[in-house]
């Protein structure tokens, strides 16, 4: 069948309900819908992709047509793409607790309202609520026969507040993401805390940039994994050459009791039941007991690279997989909050995450915090703002020296490659030796 | 007018939505586009797009109501959809959508001679891939697009606009040692686009820079490339000139009119018919028609950015900068081309710290300015040319005073994304060394 060697197709249809609420206003609320499906075909050759909005799922003359034009694609590539095989498994989708899809509008309106109103305190002058709730069917088949359908639904909320004083403006902001269900009931206390938090940064100092003892707090130590380590376990740039990481497996990266896991089978913000090549979806253990032990694979990646594990191939709707994280933390150690605090002694400890990026090739990597405090013989001190760190991935874990007993896992988003996925990063808190720290304050 | 007759679902659906609401508004885009991505110097992967977006805005008694949906035979349910959201949408001053002025429909950014079609993408792979062939550098990953996009924006004031768009971009990213170049370049025109100098460029930063080295905490004076200084105006400077972020007080620009805002020498436009320019275009995404916006003149601020919606909450006037991010939700208010500019001069002949990108811009602080980033590719430059590159450094300090410590625009220009601007020296900045 004109040459073709494999195909896949996979289609998601869906719904997007948001409701965007700003100083009391409901600025915007609706629902929009969407069908996108994408075919990727091999000849032999590299993939010939087509991406088709507004998909009929069709068969016989209808779909050989959409399958030879890939191929003419497909034909134009100069690499001869190996697909590695994977075991084949879709998991059952976790229950949630209440269905979105069961709450009308209206009410999800005046429960983000609340929300939007808790944040109203003396000092702040903006704020603003929005919620967002993704319906999706994703259909998967492929030319072996595969085939699965499941329905995912995700929904959550983000809350900001803005706090202003003599031209000083700060904010604080708080984010609420599941797949478990619809969660806009009793939250107020996340419009309060982004109060809290934008008004307390109102009296915060920016700290004096340099080395010095890091404490993060496992949503920022969940951001310092994955962009850290878990971008350059990729299977994809360490195939084109693009990560530090590449030929470094049985290496030691750090101390024996650190362990950085990705795992998309986890009841977490970016669970997948199945990958986007309808692979068995696993924990994968990018750094065991310090070594690193294995990447993130698609199918192509795991041919080509090896050592690791598939599964891990997702895309937006419509979009080709890309090789992605989904869950990613760093494991549990012994340390109590208490003995963190007390072995950093002095430093800093930073709380929350802006994002961060990385450069997986040159190993470099930068993350920001939200807030934080000064560390002064073991107690949390004066409360600063706009820290970022940058490291070395080769060097950086080595610098951990304690782990905390308890692990966090937080919702966020990822992007590569045009495409943003869902996902959540976690770890419990840590402790950084002689970490770089950016920030613009002077003695 | 043939192809009008092509979208008459378009007029129907207008009538229909006449029988509910006040107005209706409706944005449909069309295209097609391709790309071929490398993997390594080997093209890996070619792909073709073809979307379609129906976007439909109703406004009933100052309550607006949205939808959108890529399947436009269903626009029925969008239209439910847009009517039912206007619905619970707090009302609001509303002076009604535009009519139809006497605008030319020739497009401002479209190419002909642009054909969309796969080996075209491949030929200017293999372009830029003669531009790195010269450095001691491995490609690691590249990509090369076209695309041709037809939009529509109709209304019940009896507006019928279309405009075309064709696009081109190319990138490469190549790796020497643990050192990596990166570069980029996108236009309307295929003959505005230098694929080899793209190929170029990625070869040199990965190769030179793999000589770098650290260097001492410090205050340097620096220069930063068009792509580094965009990332901290994008994220930081231009959001603050928003006129919703402004009178919602999430602007550091709020109640600063007629202040000074950046250093005398510094002037920011939006210049929608820009020739040569890819966001030009003679009407907005409401359909206002377009025109030159002065910002910043001399450092001083004199304009913010206004769509319909926030201009008639507040008493304002549209300054046609309603932008849409694609067919989905409402318009927002974004900008066409703009244009940072002064009185250009040598730069780079005094010993500075030239920084070509930063990794994290995105994490900047957007309503105080501060941010903390990694820096890419830096080099020092004196005498117009490169000296010893830096390893490894993070820059600190706050986006609103850096504009203050411009000490001269360089006579280079680029266009990264919608902005449009050359190097900048900036003063006595804090860098931490490792």
């Amino acid at each position: 069948m004109h040459g073709i060697t494999y195909y896949d197709l996979r289609q998601v249809t869906g719904s997007v309900t948001h409701i965007d609420i700003d100083n009391g206003r409901v600025e915007s609320c609706g629902t929009a819908f969407f069908n996108k499906a994408v075919l990727r075909v091999l000849v032999n050759s590299g993939w010939g992709v087509l991406q088709i909005d507004n998909y009929t799922p069709s068969r016989g003359e209808k779909f050989e047509e959409l399958l030879r034009q890939a191929a003419r694609l497909a034909r134009i590539t100069d690499e001869e793409v190996r697909l590695g095989d994977a075991p084949r498994q879709i998991l059952p989708i976790p229950p949630q607790k209440e269905d979105p899809r069961d709450v009308d509008i209206e009410e999800k309106s005046r429960l983000l309202g609340e929300i939007e109103a808790a944040v109203v305190r003396e000092g702040i002058v903006n704020r603003r609520a929005n919620y967002i709730e993704k319906d999706e069917l994703v259909r998967f088949s492929d030319s072996s026969g595969t085939e699965y359908e499941y329905r995912m639904g995700r929904s959550g909320f983000n809350v900001l507040a803005v706090a202003s004083r003599n031209g000083n403006v700060q904010m604080g902001y708080e984010r609420e993401h599941s797949i478990h269900g619809f969660n806009l009931r009793h939250q107020q206390d996340c419009g309060r805390k982004a109060a809290e938090t934008a008004v307390s940064l109102l009296d915060a100092i920016i700290p004096k940039g340099g080395k010095m003892q890091v404490v993060l707090d496992p949503e920022l130590a969940g951001v310092f994994a994955h962009e850290a380590v878990g971008h350059a376990s990729e299977g994809d740039l360490i195939q084109e050459g693009n990560s530090v990481l590449k030929g470094r497996i049985g290496e030691r990266i750090g101390s024996d009791t650190l362990t950085i896991v990705d795992d998309p089978s986890l009841h977490e913000f970016g669970f997948d039941p199945v990958d986007a090549e309808g692979i068995a979806v696993q924990r994968t253990e990018i750094v065991k007991n310090g070594v690193i032990n294995a990447f993130l694979h698609s199918r192509e990646t795991l041919a080509s690279v090896g050592n690791g594990c598939a599964g891990h191939a997702r895309g937006m709707a419509g979009e080709p997989p890309l090789v992605r994280m989904s869950n990613t933390f760093i494991e549990a150690g012994d340390a109590t909050k208490a003995e963190i605090f007390i072995e950093c002694k002095n430093g800093i400890y930073l709380v929350g995450s802006r994002g961060g990026q990385v450069d997986p090739g040159r190993g470099v990597f930068q993350f920001n915090a939200e807030y934080g405090y000064l560390v002064e013989n073991g107690e949390c001190t004066t409360m600063v703002r706009d820290v970022s760190l940058s490291g070395d991935i080769l060097s950086t874990l080595h610098q951990i020296s304690l782990c905390g007993n308890e692990r966090k896992m937080s919702p966020g988003y990822c992007g590569k490659g045009g495409q943003s996925v869902p996902v959540s990063d976690g770890a419990p808190f840590i402790l950084l030796n002689d970490a770089v720290v950016g920030g613009s304050g002077v003695d | 007018m043939r192809w009008w007759v092509a979208v008459a679902w378009i007029e129907e659906l207008i009538r229909e939505a006449e029988r509910s609401v006040d107005e209706v508004e409706v944005f449909y885009v069309e295209g097609e586009s391709v790309a071929a991505e490398l993997k390594q110097k080997k093209v890996s992967l070619a792909t073709t797009t073809r979307d379609c977006g129906l976007g439909i805005r109703t406004i009933h008694e100052g309550r607006i109501g949205s939808s959108s949906t890529n399947d436009p035979a269903g626009w029925q349910d969008c239209l439910k959809a847009a009517i039912a959201s206007g619905r619970l949408a707090t009302p609001q001053e509303w002076g009604g959508l535009p009519g139809p002025a006497d605008l030319p429909m020739t497009p401002l950014a479209w190419d002909p001679n642009i054909v969309v079609e796969p080996e075209t993408a491949r030929g200017l792979l293999a372009t830029m891939l003669e531009g790195v062939a010269a450095y001691d550098a491995e490609v690691t990953a590249g990509s090369a697009g076209l695309s041709a996009t037809r939009i529509t924006l109709a209304n019940s004031h009896g507006m019928r606009y279309t405009d075309r768009h064709t696009g081109v971009s190319v990138s490469l990213e190549a790796i020497h040692g643990l050192s990596t170049g990166y570069e980029f370049d996108s236009s309307w025109a295929l003959d505005r686009i230098d694929p080899a100098h793209v190929g170029d460029r990625a070869g040199f930063f990965a190769s030179e820079s793999a000589k770098g080295t650290d260097i001492p905490t410090g205050a340097y004076d620096l220069l930063l490339s068009p792509l580094a200084w965009a990332e901290l105006l994008g994220n930081v400077f231009v959001p603050a000139l928003n006129g919703r972020s402004v009178h919602a007080g999430r602007s550091k620009f709020a109640g600063m009119l007629n202040q000074s805002v950046a250093c005398e020498g510094l002037s920011l436009y939006d210049d929608p018919h820009r020739p040569g320019a890819s966001g030009s275009t003679r009407w907005d995404a409401e359909g206002v028609p377009t025109r030159r916006i002065d910002y910043i003149r001399n450092g001083v601020l004199e304009a913010f950015a206004y769509d319909l919606k926030t201009a008639y909450r507040y008493g304002k006037e549209s300054t046609a900068n309603a932008a849409r991010g694609g067919y989905g939700g409402l318009p927002g208010i974004g900008h066409h081309n703009l244009v940072a500019d002064g009185k250009r001069s040598t730069v780079d002949d005094e010993r500075v710290l030239f920084i070509h990108n930063l990794i994290g811009a995105h994490t900047a602080n957007p309503l105080s300015g501060e941010f903390s980033v990694e820096l890419s590719n830096a080099f020092f430059m004196e005498g117009g040319e490169f000296q010893e590159p830096v390893r490894s450094a993070m820059l600190s300090g706050n986006v609103f005073d850096l504009h203050f410590a411009i000490a001269g625009l360089g006579k280079d220009t680029r266009t990264v994304g919608s902005l449009i601007l050359p190097s900048v020296k900036i003063k006595s900045q804090r860098i931490i060394g490792k």
